[in-house]
């Protein structure tokens, strides 16, 4: 009943979500039937509701190695990082960019910022190749040697690749970060500011008590979404920028980059879907849990 | 009057400081060095000589000019027009229609009054953290739908992203004020009218934003080039700059084919990496100037005033 | 309001089931007699029907129904496909009453590719396949059909002109689900070198027998040459390489175990226990630590014949064949500089009998038919060469009966995929190849050790967990190794340890027992 009447109120809603729930529905949902490709060993000719099930079979592999916990760590602990260093510097630039007072710079850099996002991870690796390379990289013929030092195979140097890899990260994604915070931070109404500089504050104290509060449900939003992805990492930059190169493994190996090596060599739908449905999870529980943070200290910041 | 004011840019009285200006303008000018730089250096690349790249490495001031890269290419120049083509279509007519059905479904999730808010929030939300895998997300385009080489399969699956429309939600919550729409509402103006008559206009710094992110969704696709087409008619043109680099990928991970490859009498090759960069450059073409577009609309709701009085 | 959520969550569970099944349904329908069951039927008739037929004489092409091919392959599309598949068509009507369809697949999206067609069933009739390109996989996924009764039927051809060894070698569990490319059976490892380099530099290479001897040249080159480097090395393409130690990996080279094809031995061990490959190693690290090979090996991805062609390499190790060095001197444009050394015995695996192959879908319309194609690619001369070259007086022209030289628009069809289509030895040789070379190819197969494990292809099924922890153990440490980037006193035993703490045993068992299971039934 309470359906019905809520339905007669508000039903220019649901025509107004109909497309959207539509595509949801039949391009993630439907689909979503398929984890059960994770527990079973699957046959085409059969069908693959009749192949047999295998149970948790497909999973083992995931917990077999001995890095199990090694690439678990890596991939949580970059993602924390990029989730700081994708909140704190696009913050920063679209602040920083939206008080440029020659507003033609301003968008000049706006533009140029953007252009690394434009590059497929497997052109940035190459330039980060051109930059490290042994003998004829940039670093070490021109850089080091200016310092008087020696060359540095910097491919089996695993102490500089944990600072590297959320430099490539940041460098490469900071433009498009900092536009949605840019769109935001341009939305905010004036009346807020010319009250402020009336009561004589000063631009600093504007940006600390004004700005950063109106930025903070986005910044929530963005976290969120990005602790859910948590157990994802961006296949591209562990897998082509460090070139599959052995002794970085213990700071480059991540839960992508194994599954991908395994499914190369066996070729089973079923171990990269049990991945995925491990991934998944793992983030489904830390969103529920960052989400019912954010609602214990204040209900309208919450994501549902 | 006040409106006049904002528009004419910030008050000059509220501004940052000059010295912390121009320190950001340095700090700004040296970052922005950064991020063209590499652009720079693949263009140098793209126009050297192969043999100079094998034994000398990149360098910002090639050897020796080469074009033997761009002619390669060129010499496919009607498939690439082609490409560009569908490419262009996809991205134009992609972009608008994922624009409204997204804030169509990003409104009434964004408006406090709507009891089942919460309920169709997660109900996009929960799409970001699980999929079901490539396999029956492709049934159902290729069975259900029967999108096989179609071009509206290179449309469809990026119509909605849920990232997208919780941005679009949260800045609705932010920026529309409910003053706005509780006034709108006293005047008599139905939802669809409030919707795209106060709330799309306001909007339109985001709108902008999501539609960048958009366009460059669907120009920067080459995946969905790779599932759905096996026609050369309907190629965009990331995959047709994109399939050498997957080429290459492949060689890279798999070296046991090359090797098996090689052994039972088949030839691997794929081009030099001049081409490969000539490629980068190709594949980005057009796109880079999708983006000063966009930023003209980043610019105050100009309602504001007006609604209020 | 907790129940009403409740009521709503049952009714999107009962529209997703309702439109799972509506899917399922339709699906089935839409795909036009290449869904499941009716694929699957039509299969079960043709191979029951192909039993009378097989004792009468072939079917005339008049008796047949037309029926579409298609063919599937990897390489790059070309651009002529069309006129090639119009001239095979007026020649396939009149044969067997079939047309074609060419769909090559280039190499970076075929894996994915591949997947799809055989996980959504499309219908396809003839698919190229290997046991390097997860032929056990796919056979296992039910993606192949068996061919034993269908060449009795309709493969007399294959059966009549194939060396036994292929077919014999690249069955699963009994049974053949591809028929091996007729080509070069044997295999055999060494280097290939710039032979003008070594004449200017007087070195003597008749004295090169072993990897060992090469000490000596790769110092003269590195002393003559200094801005040479005298071996480049890559992943895949080592010393250690299987092609130059004549390991035998029994099936899939990624998965651990392996016997040597040059020997008697059937016991199955891990690489490390072999002393071919733990010296191999050790000579590899002393010349990388000489500087003789370039330093970026473990990281580089420029494949060697590019770095070849780049000028600045002196040698690069290659699996061998007749006239291997003159392929390598058209690719890289040294023509006339390059000459080859082999440095192993020669053998006869399952890496080659299975090295290329075309299989049979299960989703063929039309399984006898695929099989006449296949037939008719191992024995007849005009379509073979019609498919592999294109259509004479256009892609190529004849300089004499069996030699032919290019148009100006061989580049609008010329697919190289020789070695994946039916019998080589039916192929035209290019005139700038040697004359000879079927002829060099089939004495090559001669005298060829043939190794233990041949026709055994190892089912991973039960060790897939140890497998896929092994494979990422091997991509951080063999690279390195075995280009010889790390020391491999302190290295190899961290590798071993790894190795056995990700389950090696356990794999090298099951091998081991399927093996003497395969060994004992022969």
């Amino acid at each position: 009943m309470a359906l019905v009447r809520n339905m007669k109120k508000y039903w220019v809603f649901y025509v107004m979500m109909l497309p959207g729930a539509a595509f949801l529905i039949l391009n993630n949902y439907i689909p979503m039937l398929g984890v059960l490709i994770a527990f079973k060993s699957v046959n085409y000719e059969i069908g693959m509701l009749k192949s047999p099930w295998v149970g948790l079979d497909n999973f083992q592999y995931l917990f077999k190695t001995t890095d199990a916990w090694i690439i678990t760590r890596n991939t949580i602990l970059y993602n924390a990082a990029f989730i700081v260093l994708n909140l704190v510097v696009p913050v920063a630039f679209a602040i920083f960019l939206n008080e440029m007072r020659n507003k033609f710079f301003a968008k000049v850099h706006q533009t140029i910022l953007f252009l690394p996002y434009f590059l497929s991870m497997v052109v940035v690796s190459y330039l980060v190749y051109g930059f490290l390379h042994d003998t004829h990289g940039f670093v070490n013929t021109t850089v080091m040697k200016s310092f008087g030092l020696e060359p540095v195979q910097w491919y089996f140097q695993k102490e500089v690749w944990p600072y590297l890899l959320p430099l490539v990260n940041t460098w490469k994604n900071v433009g498009y970060y900092a536009v949605i915070y840019l769109a935001a931070v341009i939305g905010f109404d004036d009346e807020y500011y010319e009250a402020a500089t009336i009561d004589g504050a000063s631009k600093w104290q504007q940006i600390k008590s004004i700005t950063i509060p109106l930025l903070v449900p986005m910044m929530i939003i963005m976290t969120l979404l990005q602790i859910g992805r948590i157990f994802y990492a961006d296949f591209g930059l562990f897998f082509q920028v460090p070139r599959e190169s052995g002794p970085l493994f213990p700071v480059t190996n991540v839960i992508d980059t194994y599954v991908y090596r395994t499914f190369i060599a066996l070729g089973d739908v079923g171990l990269s879907s049990a991945a995925g449905l491990y991934q998944s999870i793992c983030g489904f529980i830390l969103v529920f849990v960052s989400n019912w943070v954010v609602r214990r200290i204040d209900k309208d910041k919450a994501l549902f | 009057m006040e409106a006049v004011k904002r528009r004419s840019g910030p008050n000059p009285f509220n501004g940052v400081s000059p010295v912390a200006n121009s320190l950001i303008n340095i700090f700004f000018t040296i970052y922005s060095l950064c991020c063209i730089l590499p652009l720079v250096l693949i263009v140098m690349v793209s126009l050297s000589n192969e043999q100079d790249i094998l034994t000398m490495g990149y360098s910002f001031i090639p050897n020796r000019i080469d074009l033997t890269a761009y002619e390669f290419l060129l010499e496919d120049w009607r498939q690439i027009l082609r490409s560009y083509g569908v490419t262009f279509f996809v991205t134009v007519v992609g972009t608008l229609i994922s624009l409204i059905v997204m804030s169509l479904y990003a409104y009434p999730i964004s408006r406090t009054d709507f009891p089942q808010r919460k309920f169709f929030t997660f109900f996009i939300f929960f799409t970001m953290l699980f999929n079901g895998g490539l396999v029956p997300w492709y049934l159902v385009y290729v069975q259900m739908l029967e999108l096989r080489n179609n071009i509206w399969a290179l449309i469809l699956p990026l119509i909605v992203s849920a990232f997208f429309v919780l941005i679009i939600r949260t800045f609705f919550q932010q920026t529309i004020p409910s003053a706005v729409l509780e006034s709108a509402k006293i005047d008599g103006a139905g939802e669809l009218r409030i919707f795209f008559q106060i709330v799309m206009p306001l909007s339109l710094p985001v709108l902008a934003t999501v539609a960048l992110f958009s366009t460059l969704n669907y120009w920067n696709d080459w995946f969905l080039s790779l599932v759905f087409i096996t026609d050369d008619k309907t190629l965009s043109i990331q995959y047709l700059m994109y399939k050498t680099l997957l080429n290459i990928q492949f060689m890279a991970s798999n070296s046991n084919a090359v090797a098996a490859i090689s052994a039972a009498g088949g030839v691997v090759s794929y081009p030099n990496e001049t081409v490969r960069m000539a490629m980068a450059i190709v594949g980005i073409g057009p796109i880079v100037f999708a983006y000063p577009f966009f930023q003209k609309y980043f610019v105050k709701g100009l309602t504001v005033g007006a609604v209020k009085g | 309001m907790v129940q009403m959520r409740k009521k709503r969550f049952s009714a999107i569970i009962v529209m997703l089931v309702a439109m799972l099944l509506f899917s399922a349904c339709s699906g089935g329908k839409s795909a036009g007699g290449a869904n499941d069951t009716t694929g699957g039927d039509q299969a079960t008739n043709a191979a029951e029907s192909a039993e009378p037929q097989a004792s009468k004489p072939a079917a005339g092409a008049s008796d047949l129904k037309p029926y579409e091919l298609k063919l599937v392959y990897t390489g790059a599309p070309q651009a002529d496909e069309k006129k090639v598949e119009e001239a095979m068509n007026t020649y396939l009507t009149e044969k067997i009453n079939a047309t074609i369809d060419i769909a090559p697949i280039d190499w970076g999206p075929w894996e994915d590719k591949l997947n799809l067609m055989i996980a959504s069933r499309e219908k396809v009739d003839v698919v190229f396949t290997a046991q390097w390109q997860k032929y056990a996989v796919n056979v296992a996924k039910g993606a192949f059909k068996d061919l034993g009764p269908l060449l009795e039927s309709h493969g007399q051809g294959i059966v009549e002109s194939l060396d036994p060894a292929f077919l014999e070698g690249s069955k699963i569990d009994g049974k053949n689900y591809g028929v091996p490319t007729n080509k070069e059976l044997a295999a055999q490892g060494g280097i290939i070198y710039r032979k003008d380099i070594a004449e200017e530099l007087g070195i003597d290479m008749t004295q090169v027998i072993t990897i060992a001897d090469l000490d000596a040249v790769f110092k003269a080159v590195k002393d003559g040459k200094p801005g040479m480097t005298p071996l480049y090395l890559k992943e895949g393409e080592t010393f250690n390489s299987h092609y130059l130690g004549n390991y035998d990996a029994l099936g899939d080279t990624s998965i651990p175990g392996m016997i040597l094809k040059d020997s008697d031995s059937t016991k199955v061990v891990p690489s490390y226990e072999l002393p071919r490959y733990v010296d191999t190693l050790k000579i590899t690290r002393e010349f990388y630590k000489k500087g003789y090979i370039n330093s970026d090996a473990a990281t580089n991805q420029t494949m060697n014949t590019d770095a070849m062609k780049a000028g600045n390499v002196f040698a690069m190790t290659s699996s061998l064949k007749p006239g291997k060095y003159a392929e390598i001197e058209n690719q890289t444009g040294l023509i006339g500089k390059l000459a080859q050394i082999p440095l192993n015995e020669k053998t006869i695996a399952t890496s080659e009998t299975a090295g290329a192959m075309l299989a049979v879908s299960t989703t063929s319309g039309d399984p006898e038919r695929a099989m006449m194609f296949i037939n008719l690619l191992h024995t007849d001369k005009y379509l073979n060469n019609l498919l592999n070259f294109g259509i004479e007086g256009d892609h190529y022209e004849k300089a004499s009966e069996e030699i032919i030289k290019p148009t100006d628009n061989t580049k609008s069809y010329s697919p190289g995929a020789a070695w994946m289509l039916g019998s080589q030895f039916l192929n035209y040789v290019w005139e700038s190849e040697d004359p000879d070379k079927w002829a060099q190819y089939k004495e090559f197969n001669q005298n060829a050790k043939v190794s233990p494990g041949l026709g055994f292809v190892f089912n991973s099924d039960s060790v897939k967990a140890e497998v896929g922890a092994i494979v990422n153990v091997d991509s951080q440490y063999l690279i390195a190794l075995e280009t010889g980037s790390v020391d491999v006193d302190k290295v190899l035993p961290e590798y071993i340890e790894k190795l056995k703490a990700a389950g090696i045993d356990k794999i090298i068992e099951e091998k081991q027992t399927q093996f003497d299971k395969f060994l004992a039934s022969k």
